[in-house]
């Protein structure tokens, strides 16, 4: 991770509607030439603090700084934001579109041109530059829309629920994208529902859940929250594996199915090596790592993640 | 400031590639180029109509073909002064025409006598050898590559009954046996065609017993007791009243042979007139005679009010659809994540201004230019209103007006949007905003005859009516303390509202949900972190 000093520090943000509250005391820091990700379930703040991040709305209390600034309009021709809501102008042209979103980050409106131009074709897409947005599908507009975000060649991208909406293909096409721009040492925060991409994408991530940060840190800090498990099948009796260094319970889930909980240093090599040495019948031995999807409904709790994976 | 450009820029060209901005642009000079020539078309169109007269007594029939008679004479005179003026060489003294042996009169007075209801005159022209003769006397005037001048279509032509029809029977029995004619089931002959019978004039023989004499208790006359006008086409009433002008002149005329008084000496009494002119105070001296100029310059800027109005709200309207395009596909946080509010907001006012102020300057060039055109010595009206609209200081006062009147509007309609999600919303909200927008079309009519009494003041003062109101008076010349006073109040006022739709605008255009009530928007404008 880079020693720089930090794309984005949020210190205590707080933002009411009302007597509601949308976002409630949420800290975090953004290093440079990270990939970040915001993740949550629906209602939980996200876009309310990418909004704020963005000064988009005010914050009721708490402080940010943007690329060293107190406020994302000092910086704003350094950011690229991608809303989570689609919207294009339905009668521009696409590349009109992605050059007039550039020239209001501060290009000439040339360069912006010969931009939109060059983005089209790099990401397959010059034979539309001069359909009209309202002829291209929704999968082509998003496109057209992150190519808008990111014309201006900002070094800091916020993009919120980048993949929703979006066809295999065209994630695949968008995690090339974010993998381009982050070899280009852009800082990047994209929210997203998705375990996976965060999983495949993010260096640190931050979990949101009724207005607070619940996590932030690591992917791999994030898999350590949770204990690691084992699955063993075995006819055998897998008591013994209690003596094992590491191993803190052992659940019998069916006749011949037992569930380990190791601690967070505990080694599964160990367990595999106990149960050898204690000539268990091994039918089977699963020592897979818990995923983000398990952090997660950890974390926030089956309720609300239900209602997320709705 | 480059923002505000960009985002005006990008304004002005979308709209500008509508298919409605050039619809309007289009439409308008077209409808202008209609209604000046609709008339002249519509002459043009209309065939030479037929009507049959049912006259068993013999009782108005001559008296009728001799009123079509100078029906036609008339427009023959009225087409050939046209024809004079268009083809005459100009710098040649008026033509003298003797006519009725009265002093040498030119062509123009000719027709000035002959267009009103002056029989004698009409008689005496078609005496005198009618058209032939007065184009004789115009011979050699005439340019060089003028056309031979073309006697117009008779507007009506009275033809016999159709066959079969007994003109023996009864007048009720004929009425109804026409009937299939004046429906459009049957035609009639007309020199080579066969066309629709126009109408049928029956006169009962009894009709004369039951002529209206003053004096007498008015009886309310039977059908049958009537002259009776048959036609399905009601709102062509030249004929009509050509016919019964032609009867009652015939009664009347019988009327004085039977009280013994001379008609040459009633027609000479009635023919006296004592002058009058219309003079207005306020012109200078010498110049104080009221002219067609006069009239029109007191109407026209009503004609302005219209255009005013429309202009605004059709621009104003076009701000508040593409703010809840832009609110309700949230481009609107992609925007803002770019340039601020306020940017966004002057830069669309900006754009959308110059898209309306084009579509506004091209209707009002195809007015002038079709004005222009249409201007000519016949053509008084086209001239004059072409006078007053270049001449004086009302197109420079539109401009001014439309400018704060749409700055004025166009915020509160931007603010509108921007605490709307849906058109529907926006619907909503904009009744209230509709009917203290209907005021001043209202008022349009009433203030003109007294620009310058307490309803047209007190309406001045109020800034949202100031632009058309102002405008209305703009003729009457205002007291000073009017024009400047309303001028620095509407100023004072666009600025204000500017600035509070910059407040509504800035909070309003990121809220999604239920559209903010009325204590939730005080709230708004007095929180401190509204505007960013």
């Amino acid at each position: 991770m880079s020693t720089e000093a930090p794309v984005l520090i949020l210190e205590n943000l707080r933002k009411t509607f009302g007597s509601f509250t949308a976002v409630d005391g949420v800290s975090l820091t953004v290093p440079r030439g990270s990939v970040y990700g915001f993740l949550g379930p629906n209602g939980a703040g996200k876009t309310t603090t990418l909004r704020m991040a963005l000064s988009i709305y005010q914050p009721t209390a708490g402080s940010i700084r943007v690329l060293g600034r107190p406020s994302a309009l000092e910086v704003r021709h350094r950011i690229g934001y991608l809303p989570e809501e689609r919207g294009l102008y339905k009668k521009m042209r696409a590349r009109d579109i992605i050059a007039y979103f550039a020239s209001l980050k501060g290009m000439p409106t040339a360069a912006a041109r010969a931009r939109a131009d060059e983005l089209l074709e790099r990401y397959g897409l010059a034979e539309f530059a001069r359909y009209r947005c309202e002829a291209l599908s929704k999968g082509m507009g998003q496109k057209v829309q992150v190519l808008a975000t990111i014309a201006h060649a900002p070094e800091f991208v916020i993009l919120d629920e980048p993949f929703s909406g979006l066809d295999p293909v065209n994630q695949q096409v968008l995690e090339e994208l974010i993998d381009d721009l982050r070899r280009a040492g852009t800082t990047i925060i994209f929210s997203t529902h998705i375990m996976e991409h965060a999983e495949r994408l993010c260096d640190r991530l931050v979990l949101i859940a009724r207005g607070r940060a619940v996590f932030d840190g690591t992917l791999s800090e994030a898999r350590r929250m949770i204990p690691r498990r084992i699955l063993l099948r075995t006819t055998g009796d897998p008591d013994g594996l209690r003596q094992v260094p590491g191993v803190v319970g052992i659940e019998r889930l069916t006749d011949d199915q037992f569930e380990l909980t190791l601690t967070e240093d505990g080694e599964p090599d160990a367990v595999l090596a106990a149960c050898f040495q204690n000539g268990l019948p091994l039918l089977a031995f699963d020592r897979s790592e818990p995923t983000l999807r398990d952090v997660f409904l950890r974390l926030v709790g089956p309720a609300d993640a239900v209602e997320e994976v709705a | 400031m480059r923002n505000t450009w960009l985002v005006a820029r990008r304004e002005f060209t979308e709209n500008v590639q509508t298919k409605g901005f050039w619809l309007g642009v289009i439409t308008t000079p077209l409808l202008l180029l209609l209604a000046v020539n609709a008339q002249r078309w519509l002459d043009s169109r209309t065939p030479t109509r037929a009507f049959v007269v049912v006259d068993p007594g013999g009782l108005y029939v001559e008296a009728i073909d001799a009123a079509i008679e100078r029906l036609h004479q008339r427009e023959v005179l009225r087409e050939f002064g046209q024809y004079v003026s268009k083809h005459a060489l100009r710098d040649e003294a008026p033509t003298a025409l003797d006519l009725e042996d009265t002093p040498a009169v030119d062509v123009d007075k000719l027709i000035e006598q002959v267009s009103d209801a002056n029989p004698a005159a009409v008689d005496a022209f078609v005496t005198k050898g009618g058209v032939t003769m007065a184009l004789a006397m115009i011979q050699g005037r005439l340019a060089a590559d003028a056309p031979p001048f073309e006697e117009p279509r008779r507007s009506f032509v009275r033809v016999p009954l159709p066959d079969g029809i007994d003109p023996e029977a009864s007048p009720a029995d004929v009425a109804e046996a026409l009937r299939p004619w004046l429906r459009g089931d049957r035609t009639i002959p007309l020199d080579d065609r066969n066309v629709d019978l126009f109408a049928a004039v029956v006169i009962p023989p009894e009709v004369i017993d039951h002529v209206i004499r003053p004096g007498g208790m008015p009886q309310p006359p039977s059908t049958a007791e009537s002259v009776q006008f048959w036609a399905a086409n009601l709102a062509d009433t030249d004929l009509a009243s050509e016919v019964e002008r032609a009867i009652n002149e015939a009664q009347r005329r019988e009327a004085f042979a039977e009280l013994d008084v001379d008609e040459a000496t009633v027609r000479a009494a009635q023919g006296t007139s004592v002058p009058m002119v219309k003079l207005n105070p306020t012109k200078a001296a010498g110049r104080e005679q009221v002219s067609m100029a006069d009239q029109i310059r007191q109407w026209a800027p009503a004609g302005f009010v219209y255009l005013l109005w429309i202009s605004i709200f059709a621009i104003a309207s076009m701000l508040l659809n593409n703010t809840i395009e832009e609110k309700s596909n949230r481009l609107v946080e992609v925007l803002l994540s770019s340039i601020t509010p306020w940017e966004l907001m002057t830069g669309k006012l900006a754009g959308i201004a110059a898209a309306g102020l084009t579509m506004v300057s091209t209707w009002l060039a195809a007015l002038v230019g079709v004005l222009w055109w249409q201007a000519g010595p016949q053509a008084e009206f086209a001239r004059s209103l072409l006078e007053v609209v270049t001449g004086s200081g009302l197109l420079p006062a539109f401009l001014a007006y439309f400018v704060l009147g749409y700055l004025l509007y166009g915020s509160i309609f931007l603010a509108l949007g921007s605490i709307c999600n849906t058109l529907k919303e926006a619907q909503n909200m904009m009744q209230p905003v509709m009917l203290v927008m209907i005021v001043p079309l209202l008022t349009m009519v009433f203030i003109p005859k007294d620009p310058n009494g307490t309803l047209a003041r007190v309406m001045s003062w109020i800034p949202l009516y100031t632009p058309f109101v102002m405008m209305n008076r703009a003729a009457a010349s205002p007291p000073a303390v009017d024009f400047y006073g309303t001028s620095v109040l509407l100023a004072c006022s666009v600025l204000f509202t500017l600035w509070l739709a910059g407040r509504i605008f800035s909070v309003g255009i990121l809220r999604t949900g239920q559209p903010p009530r009325l204590v939730e928007l005080l709230h708004w404008l007095t929180r401190r972190d509204a505007a960013s």
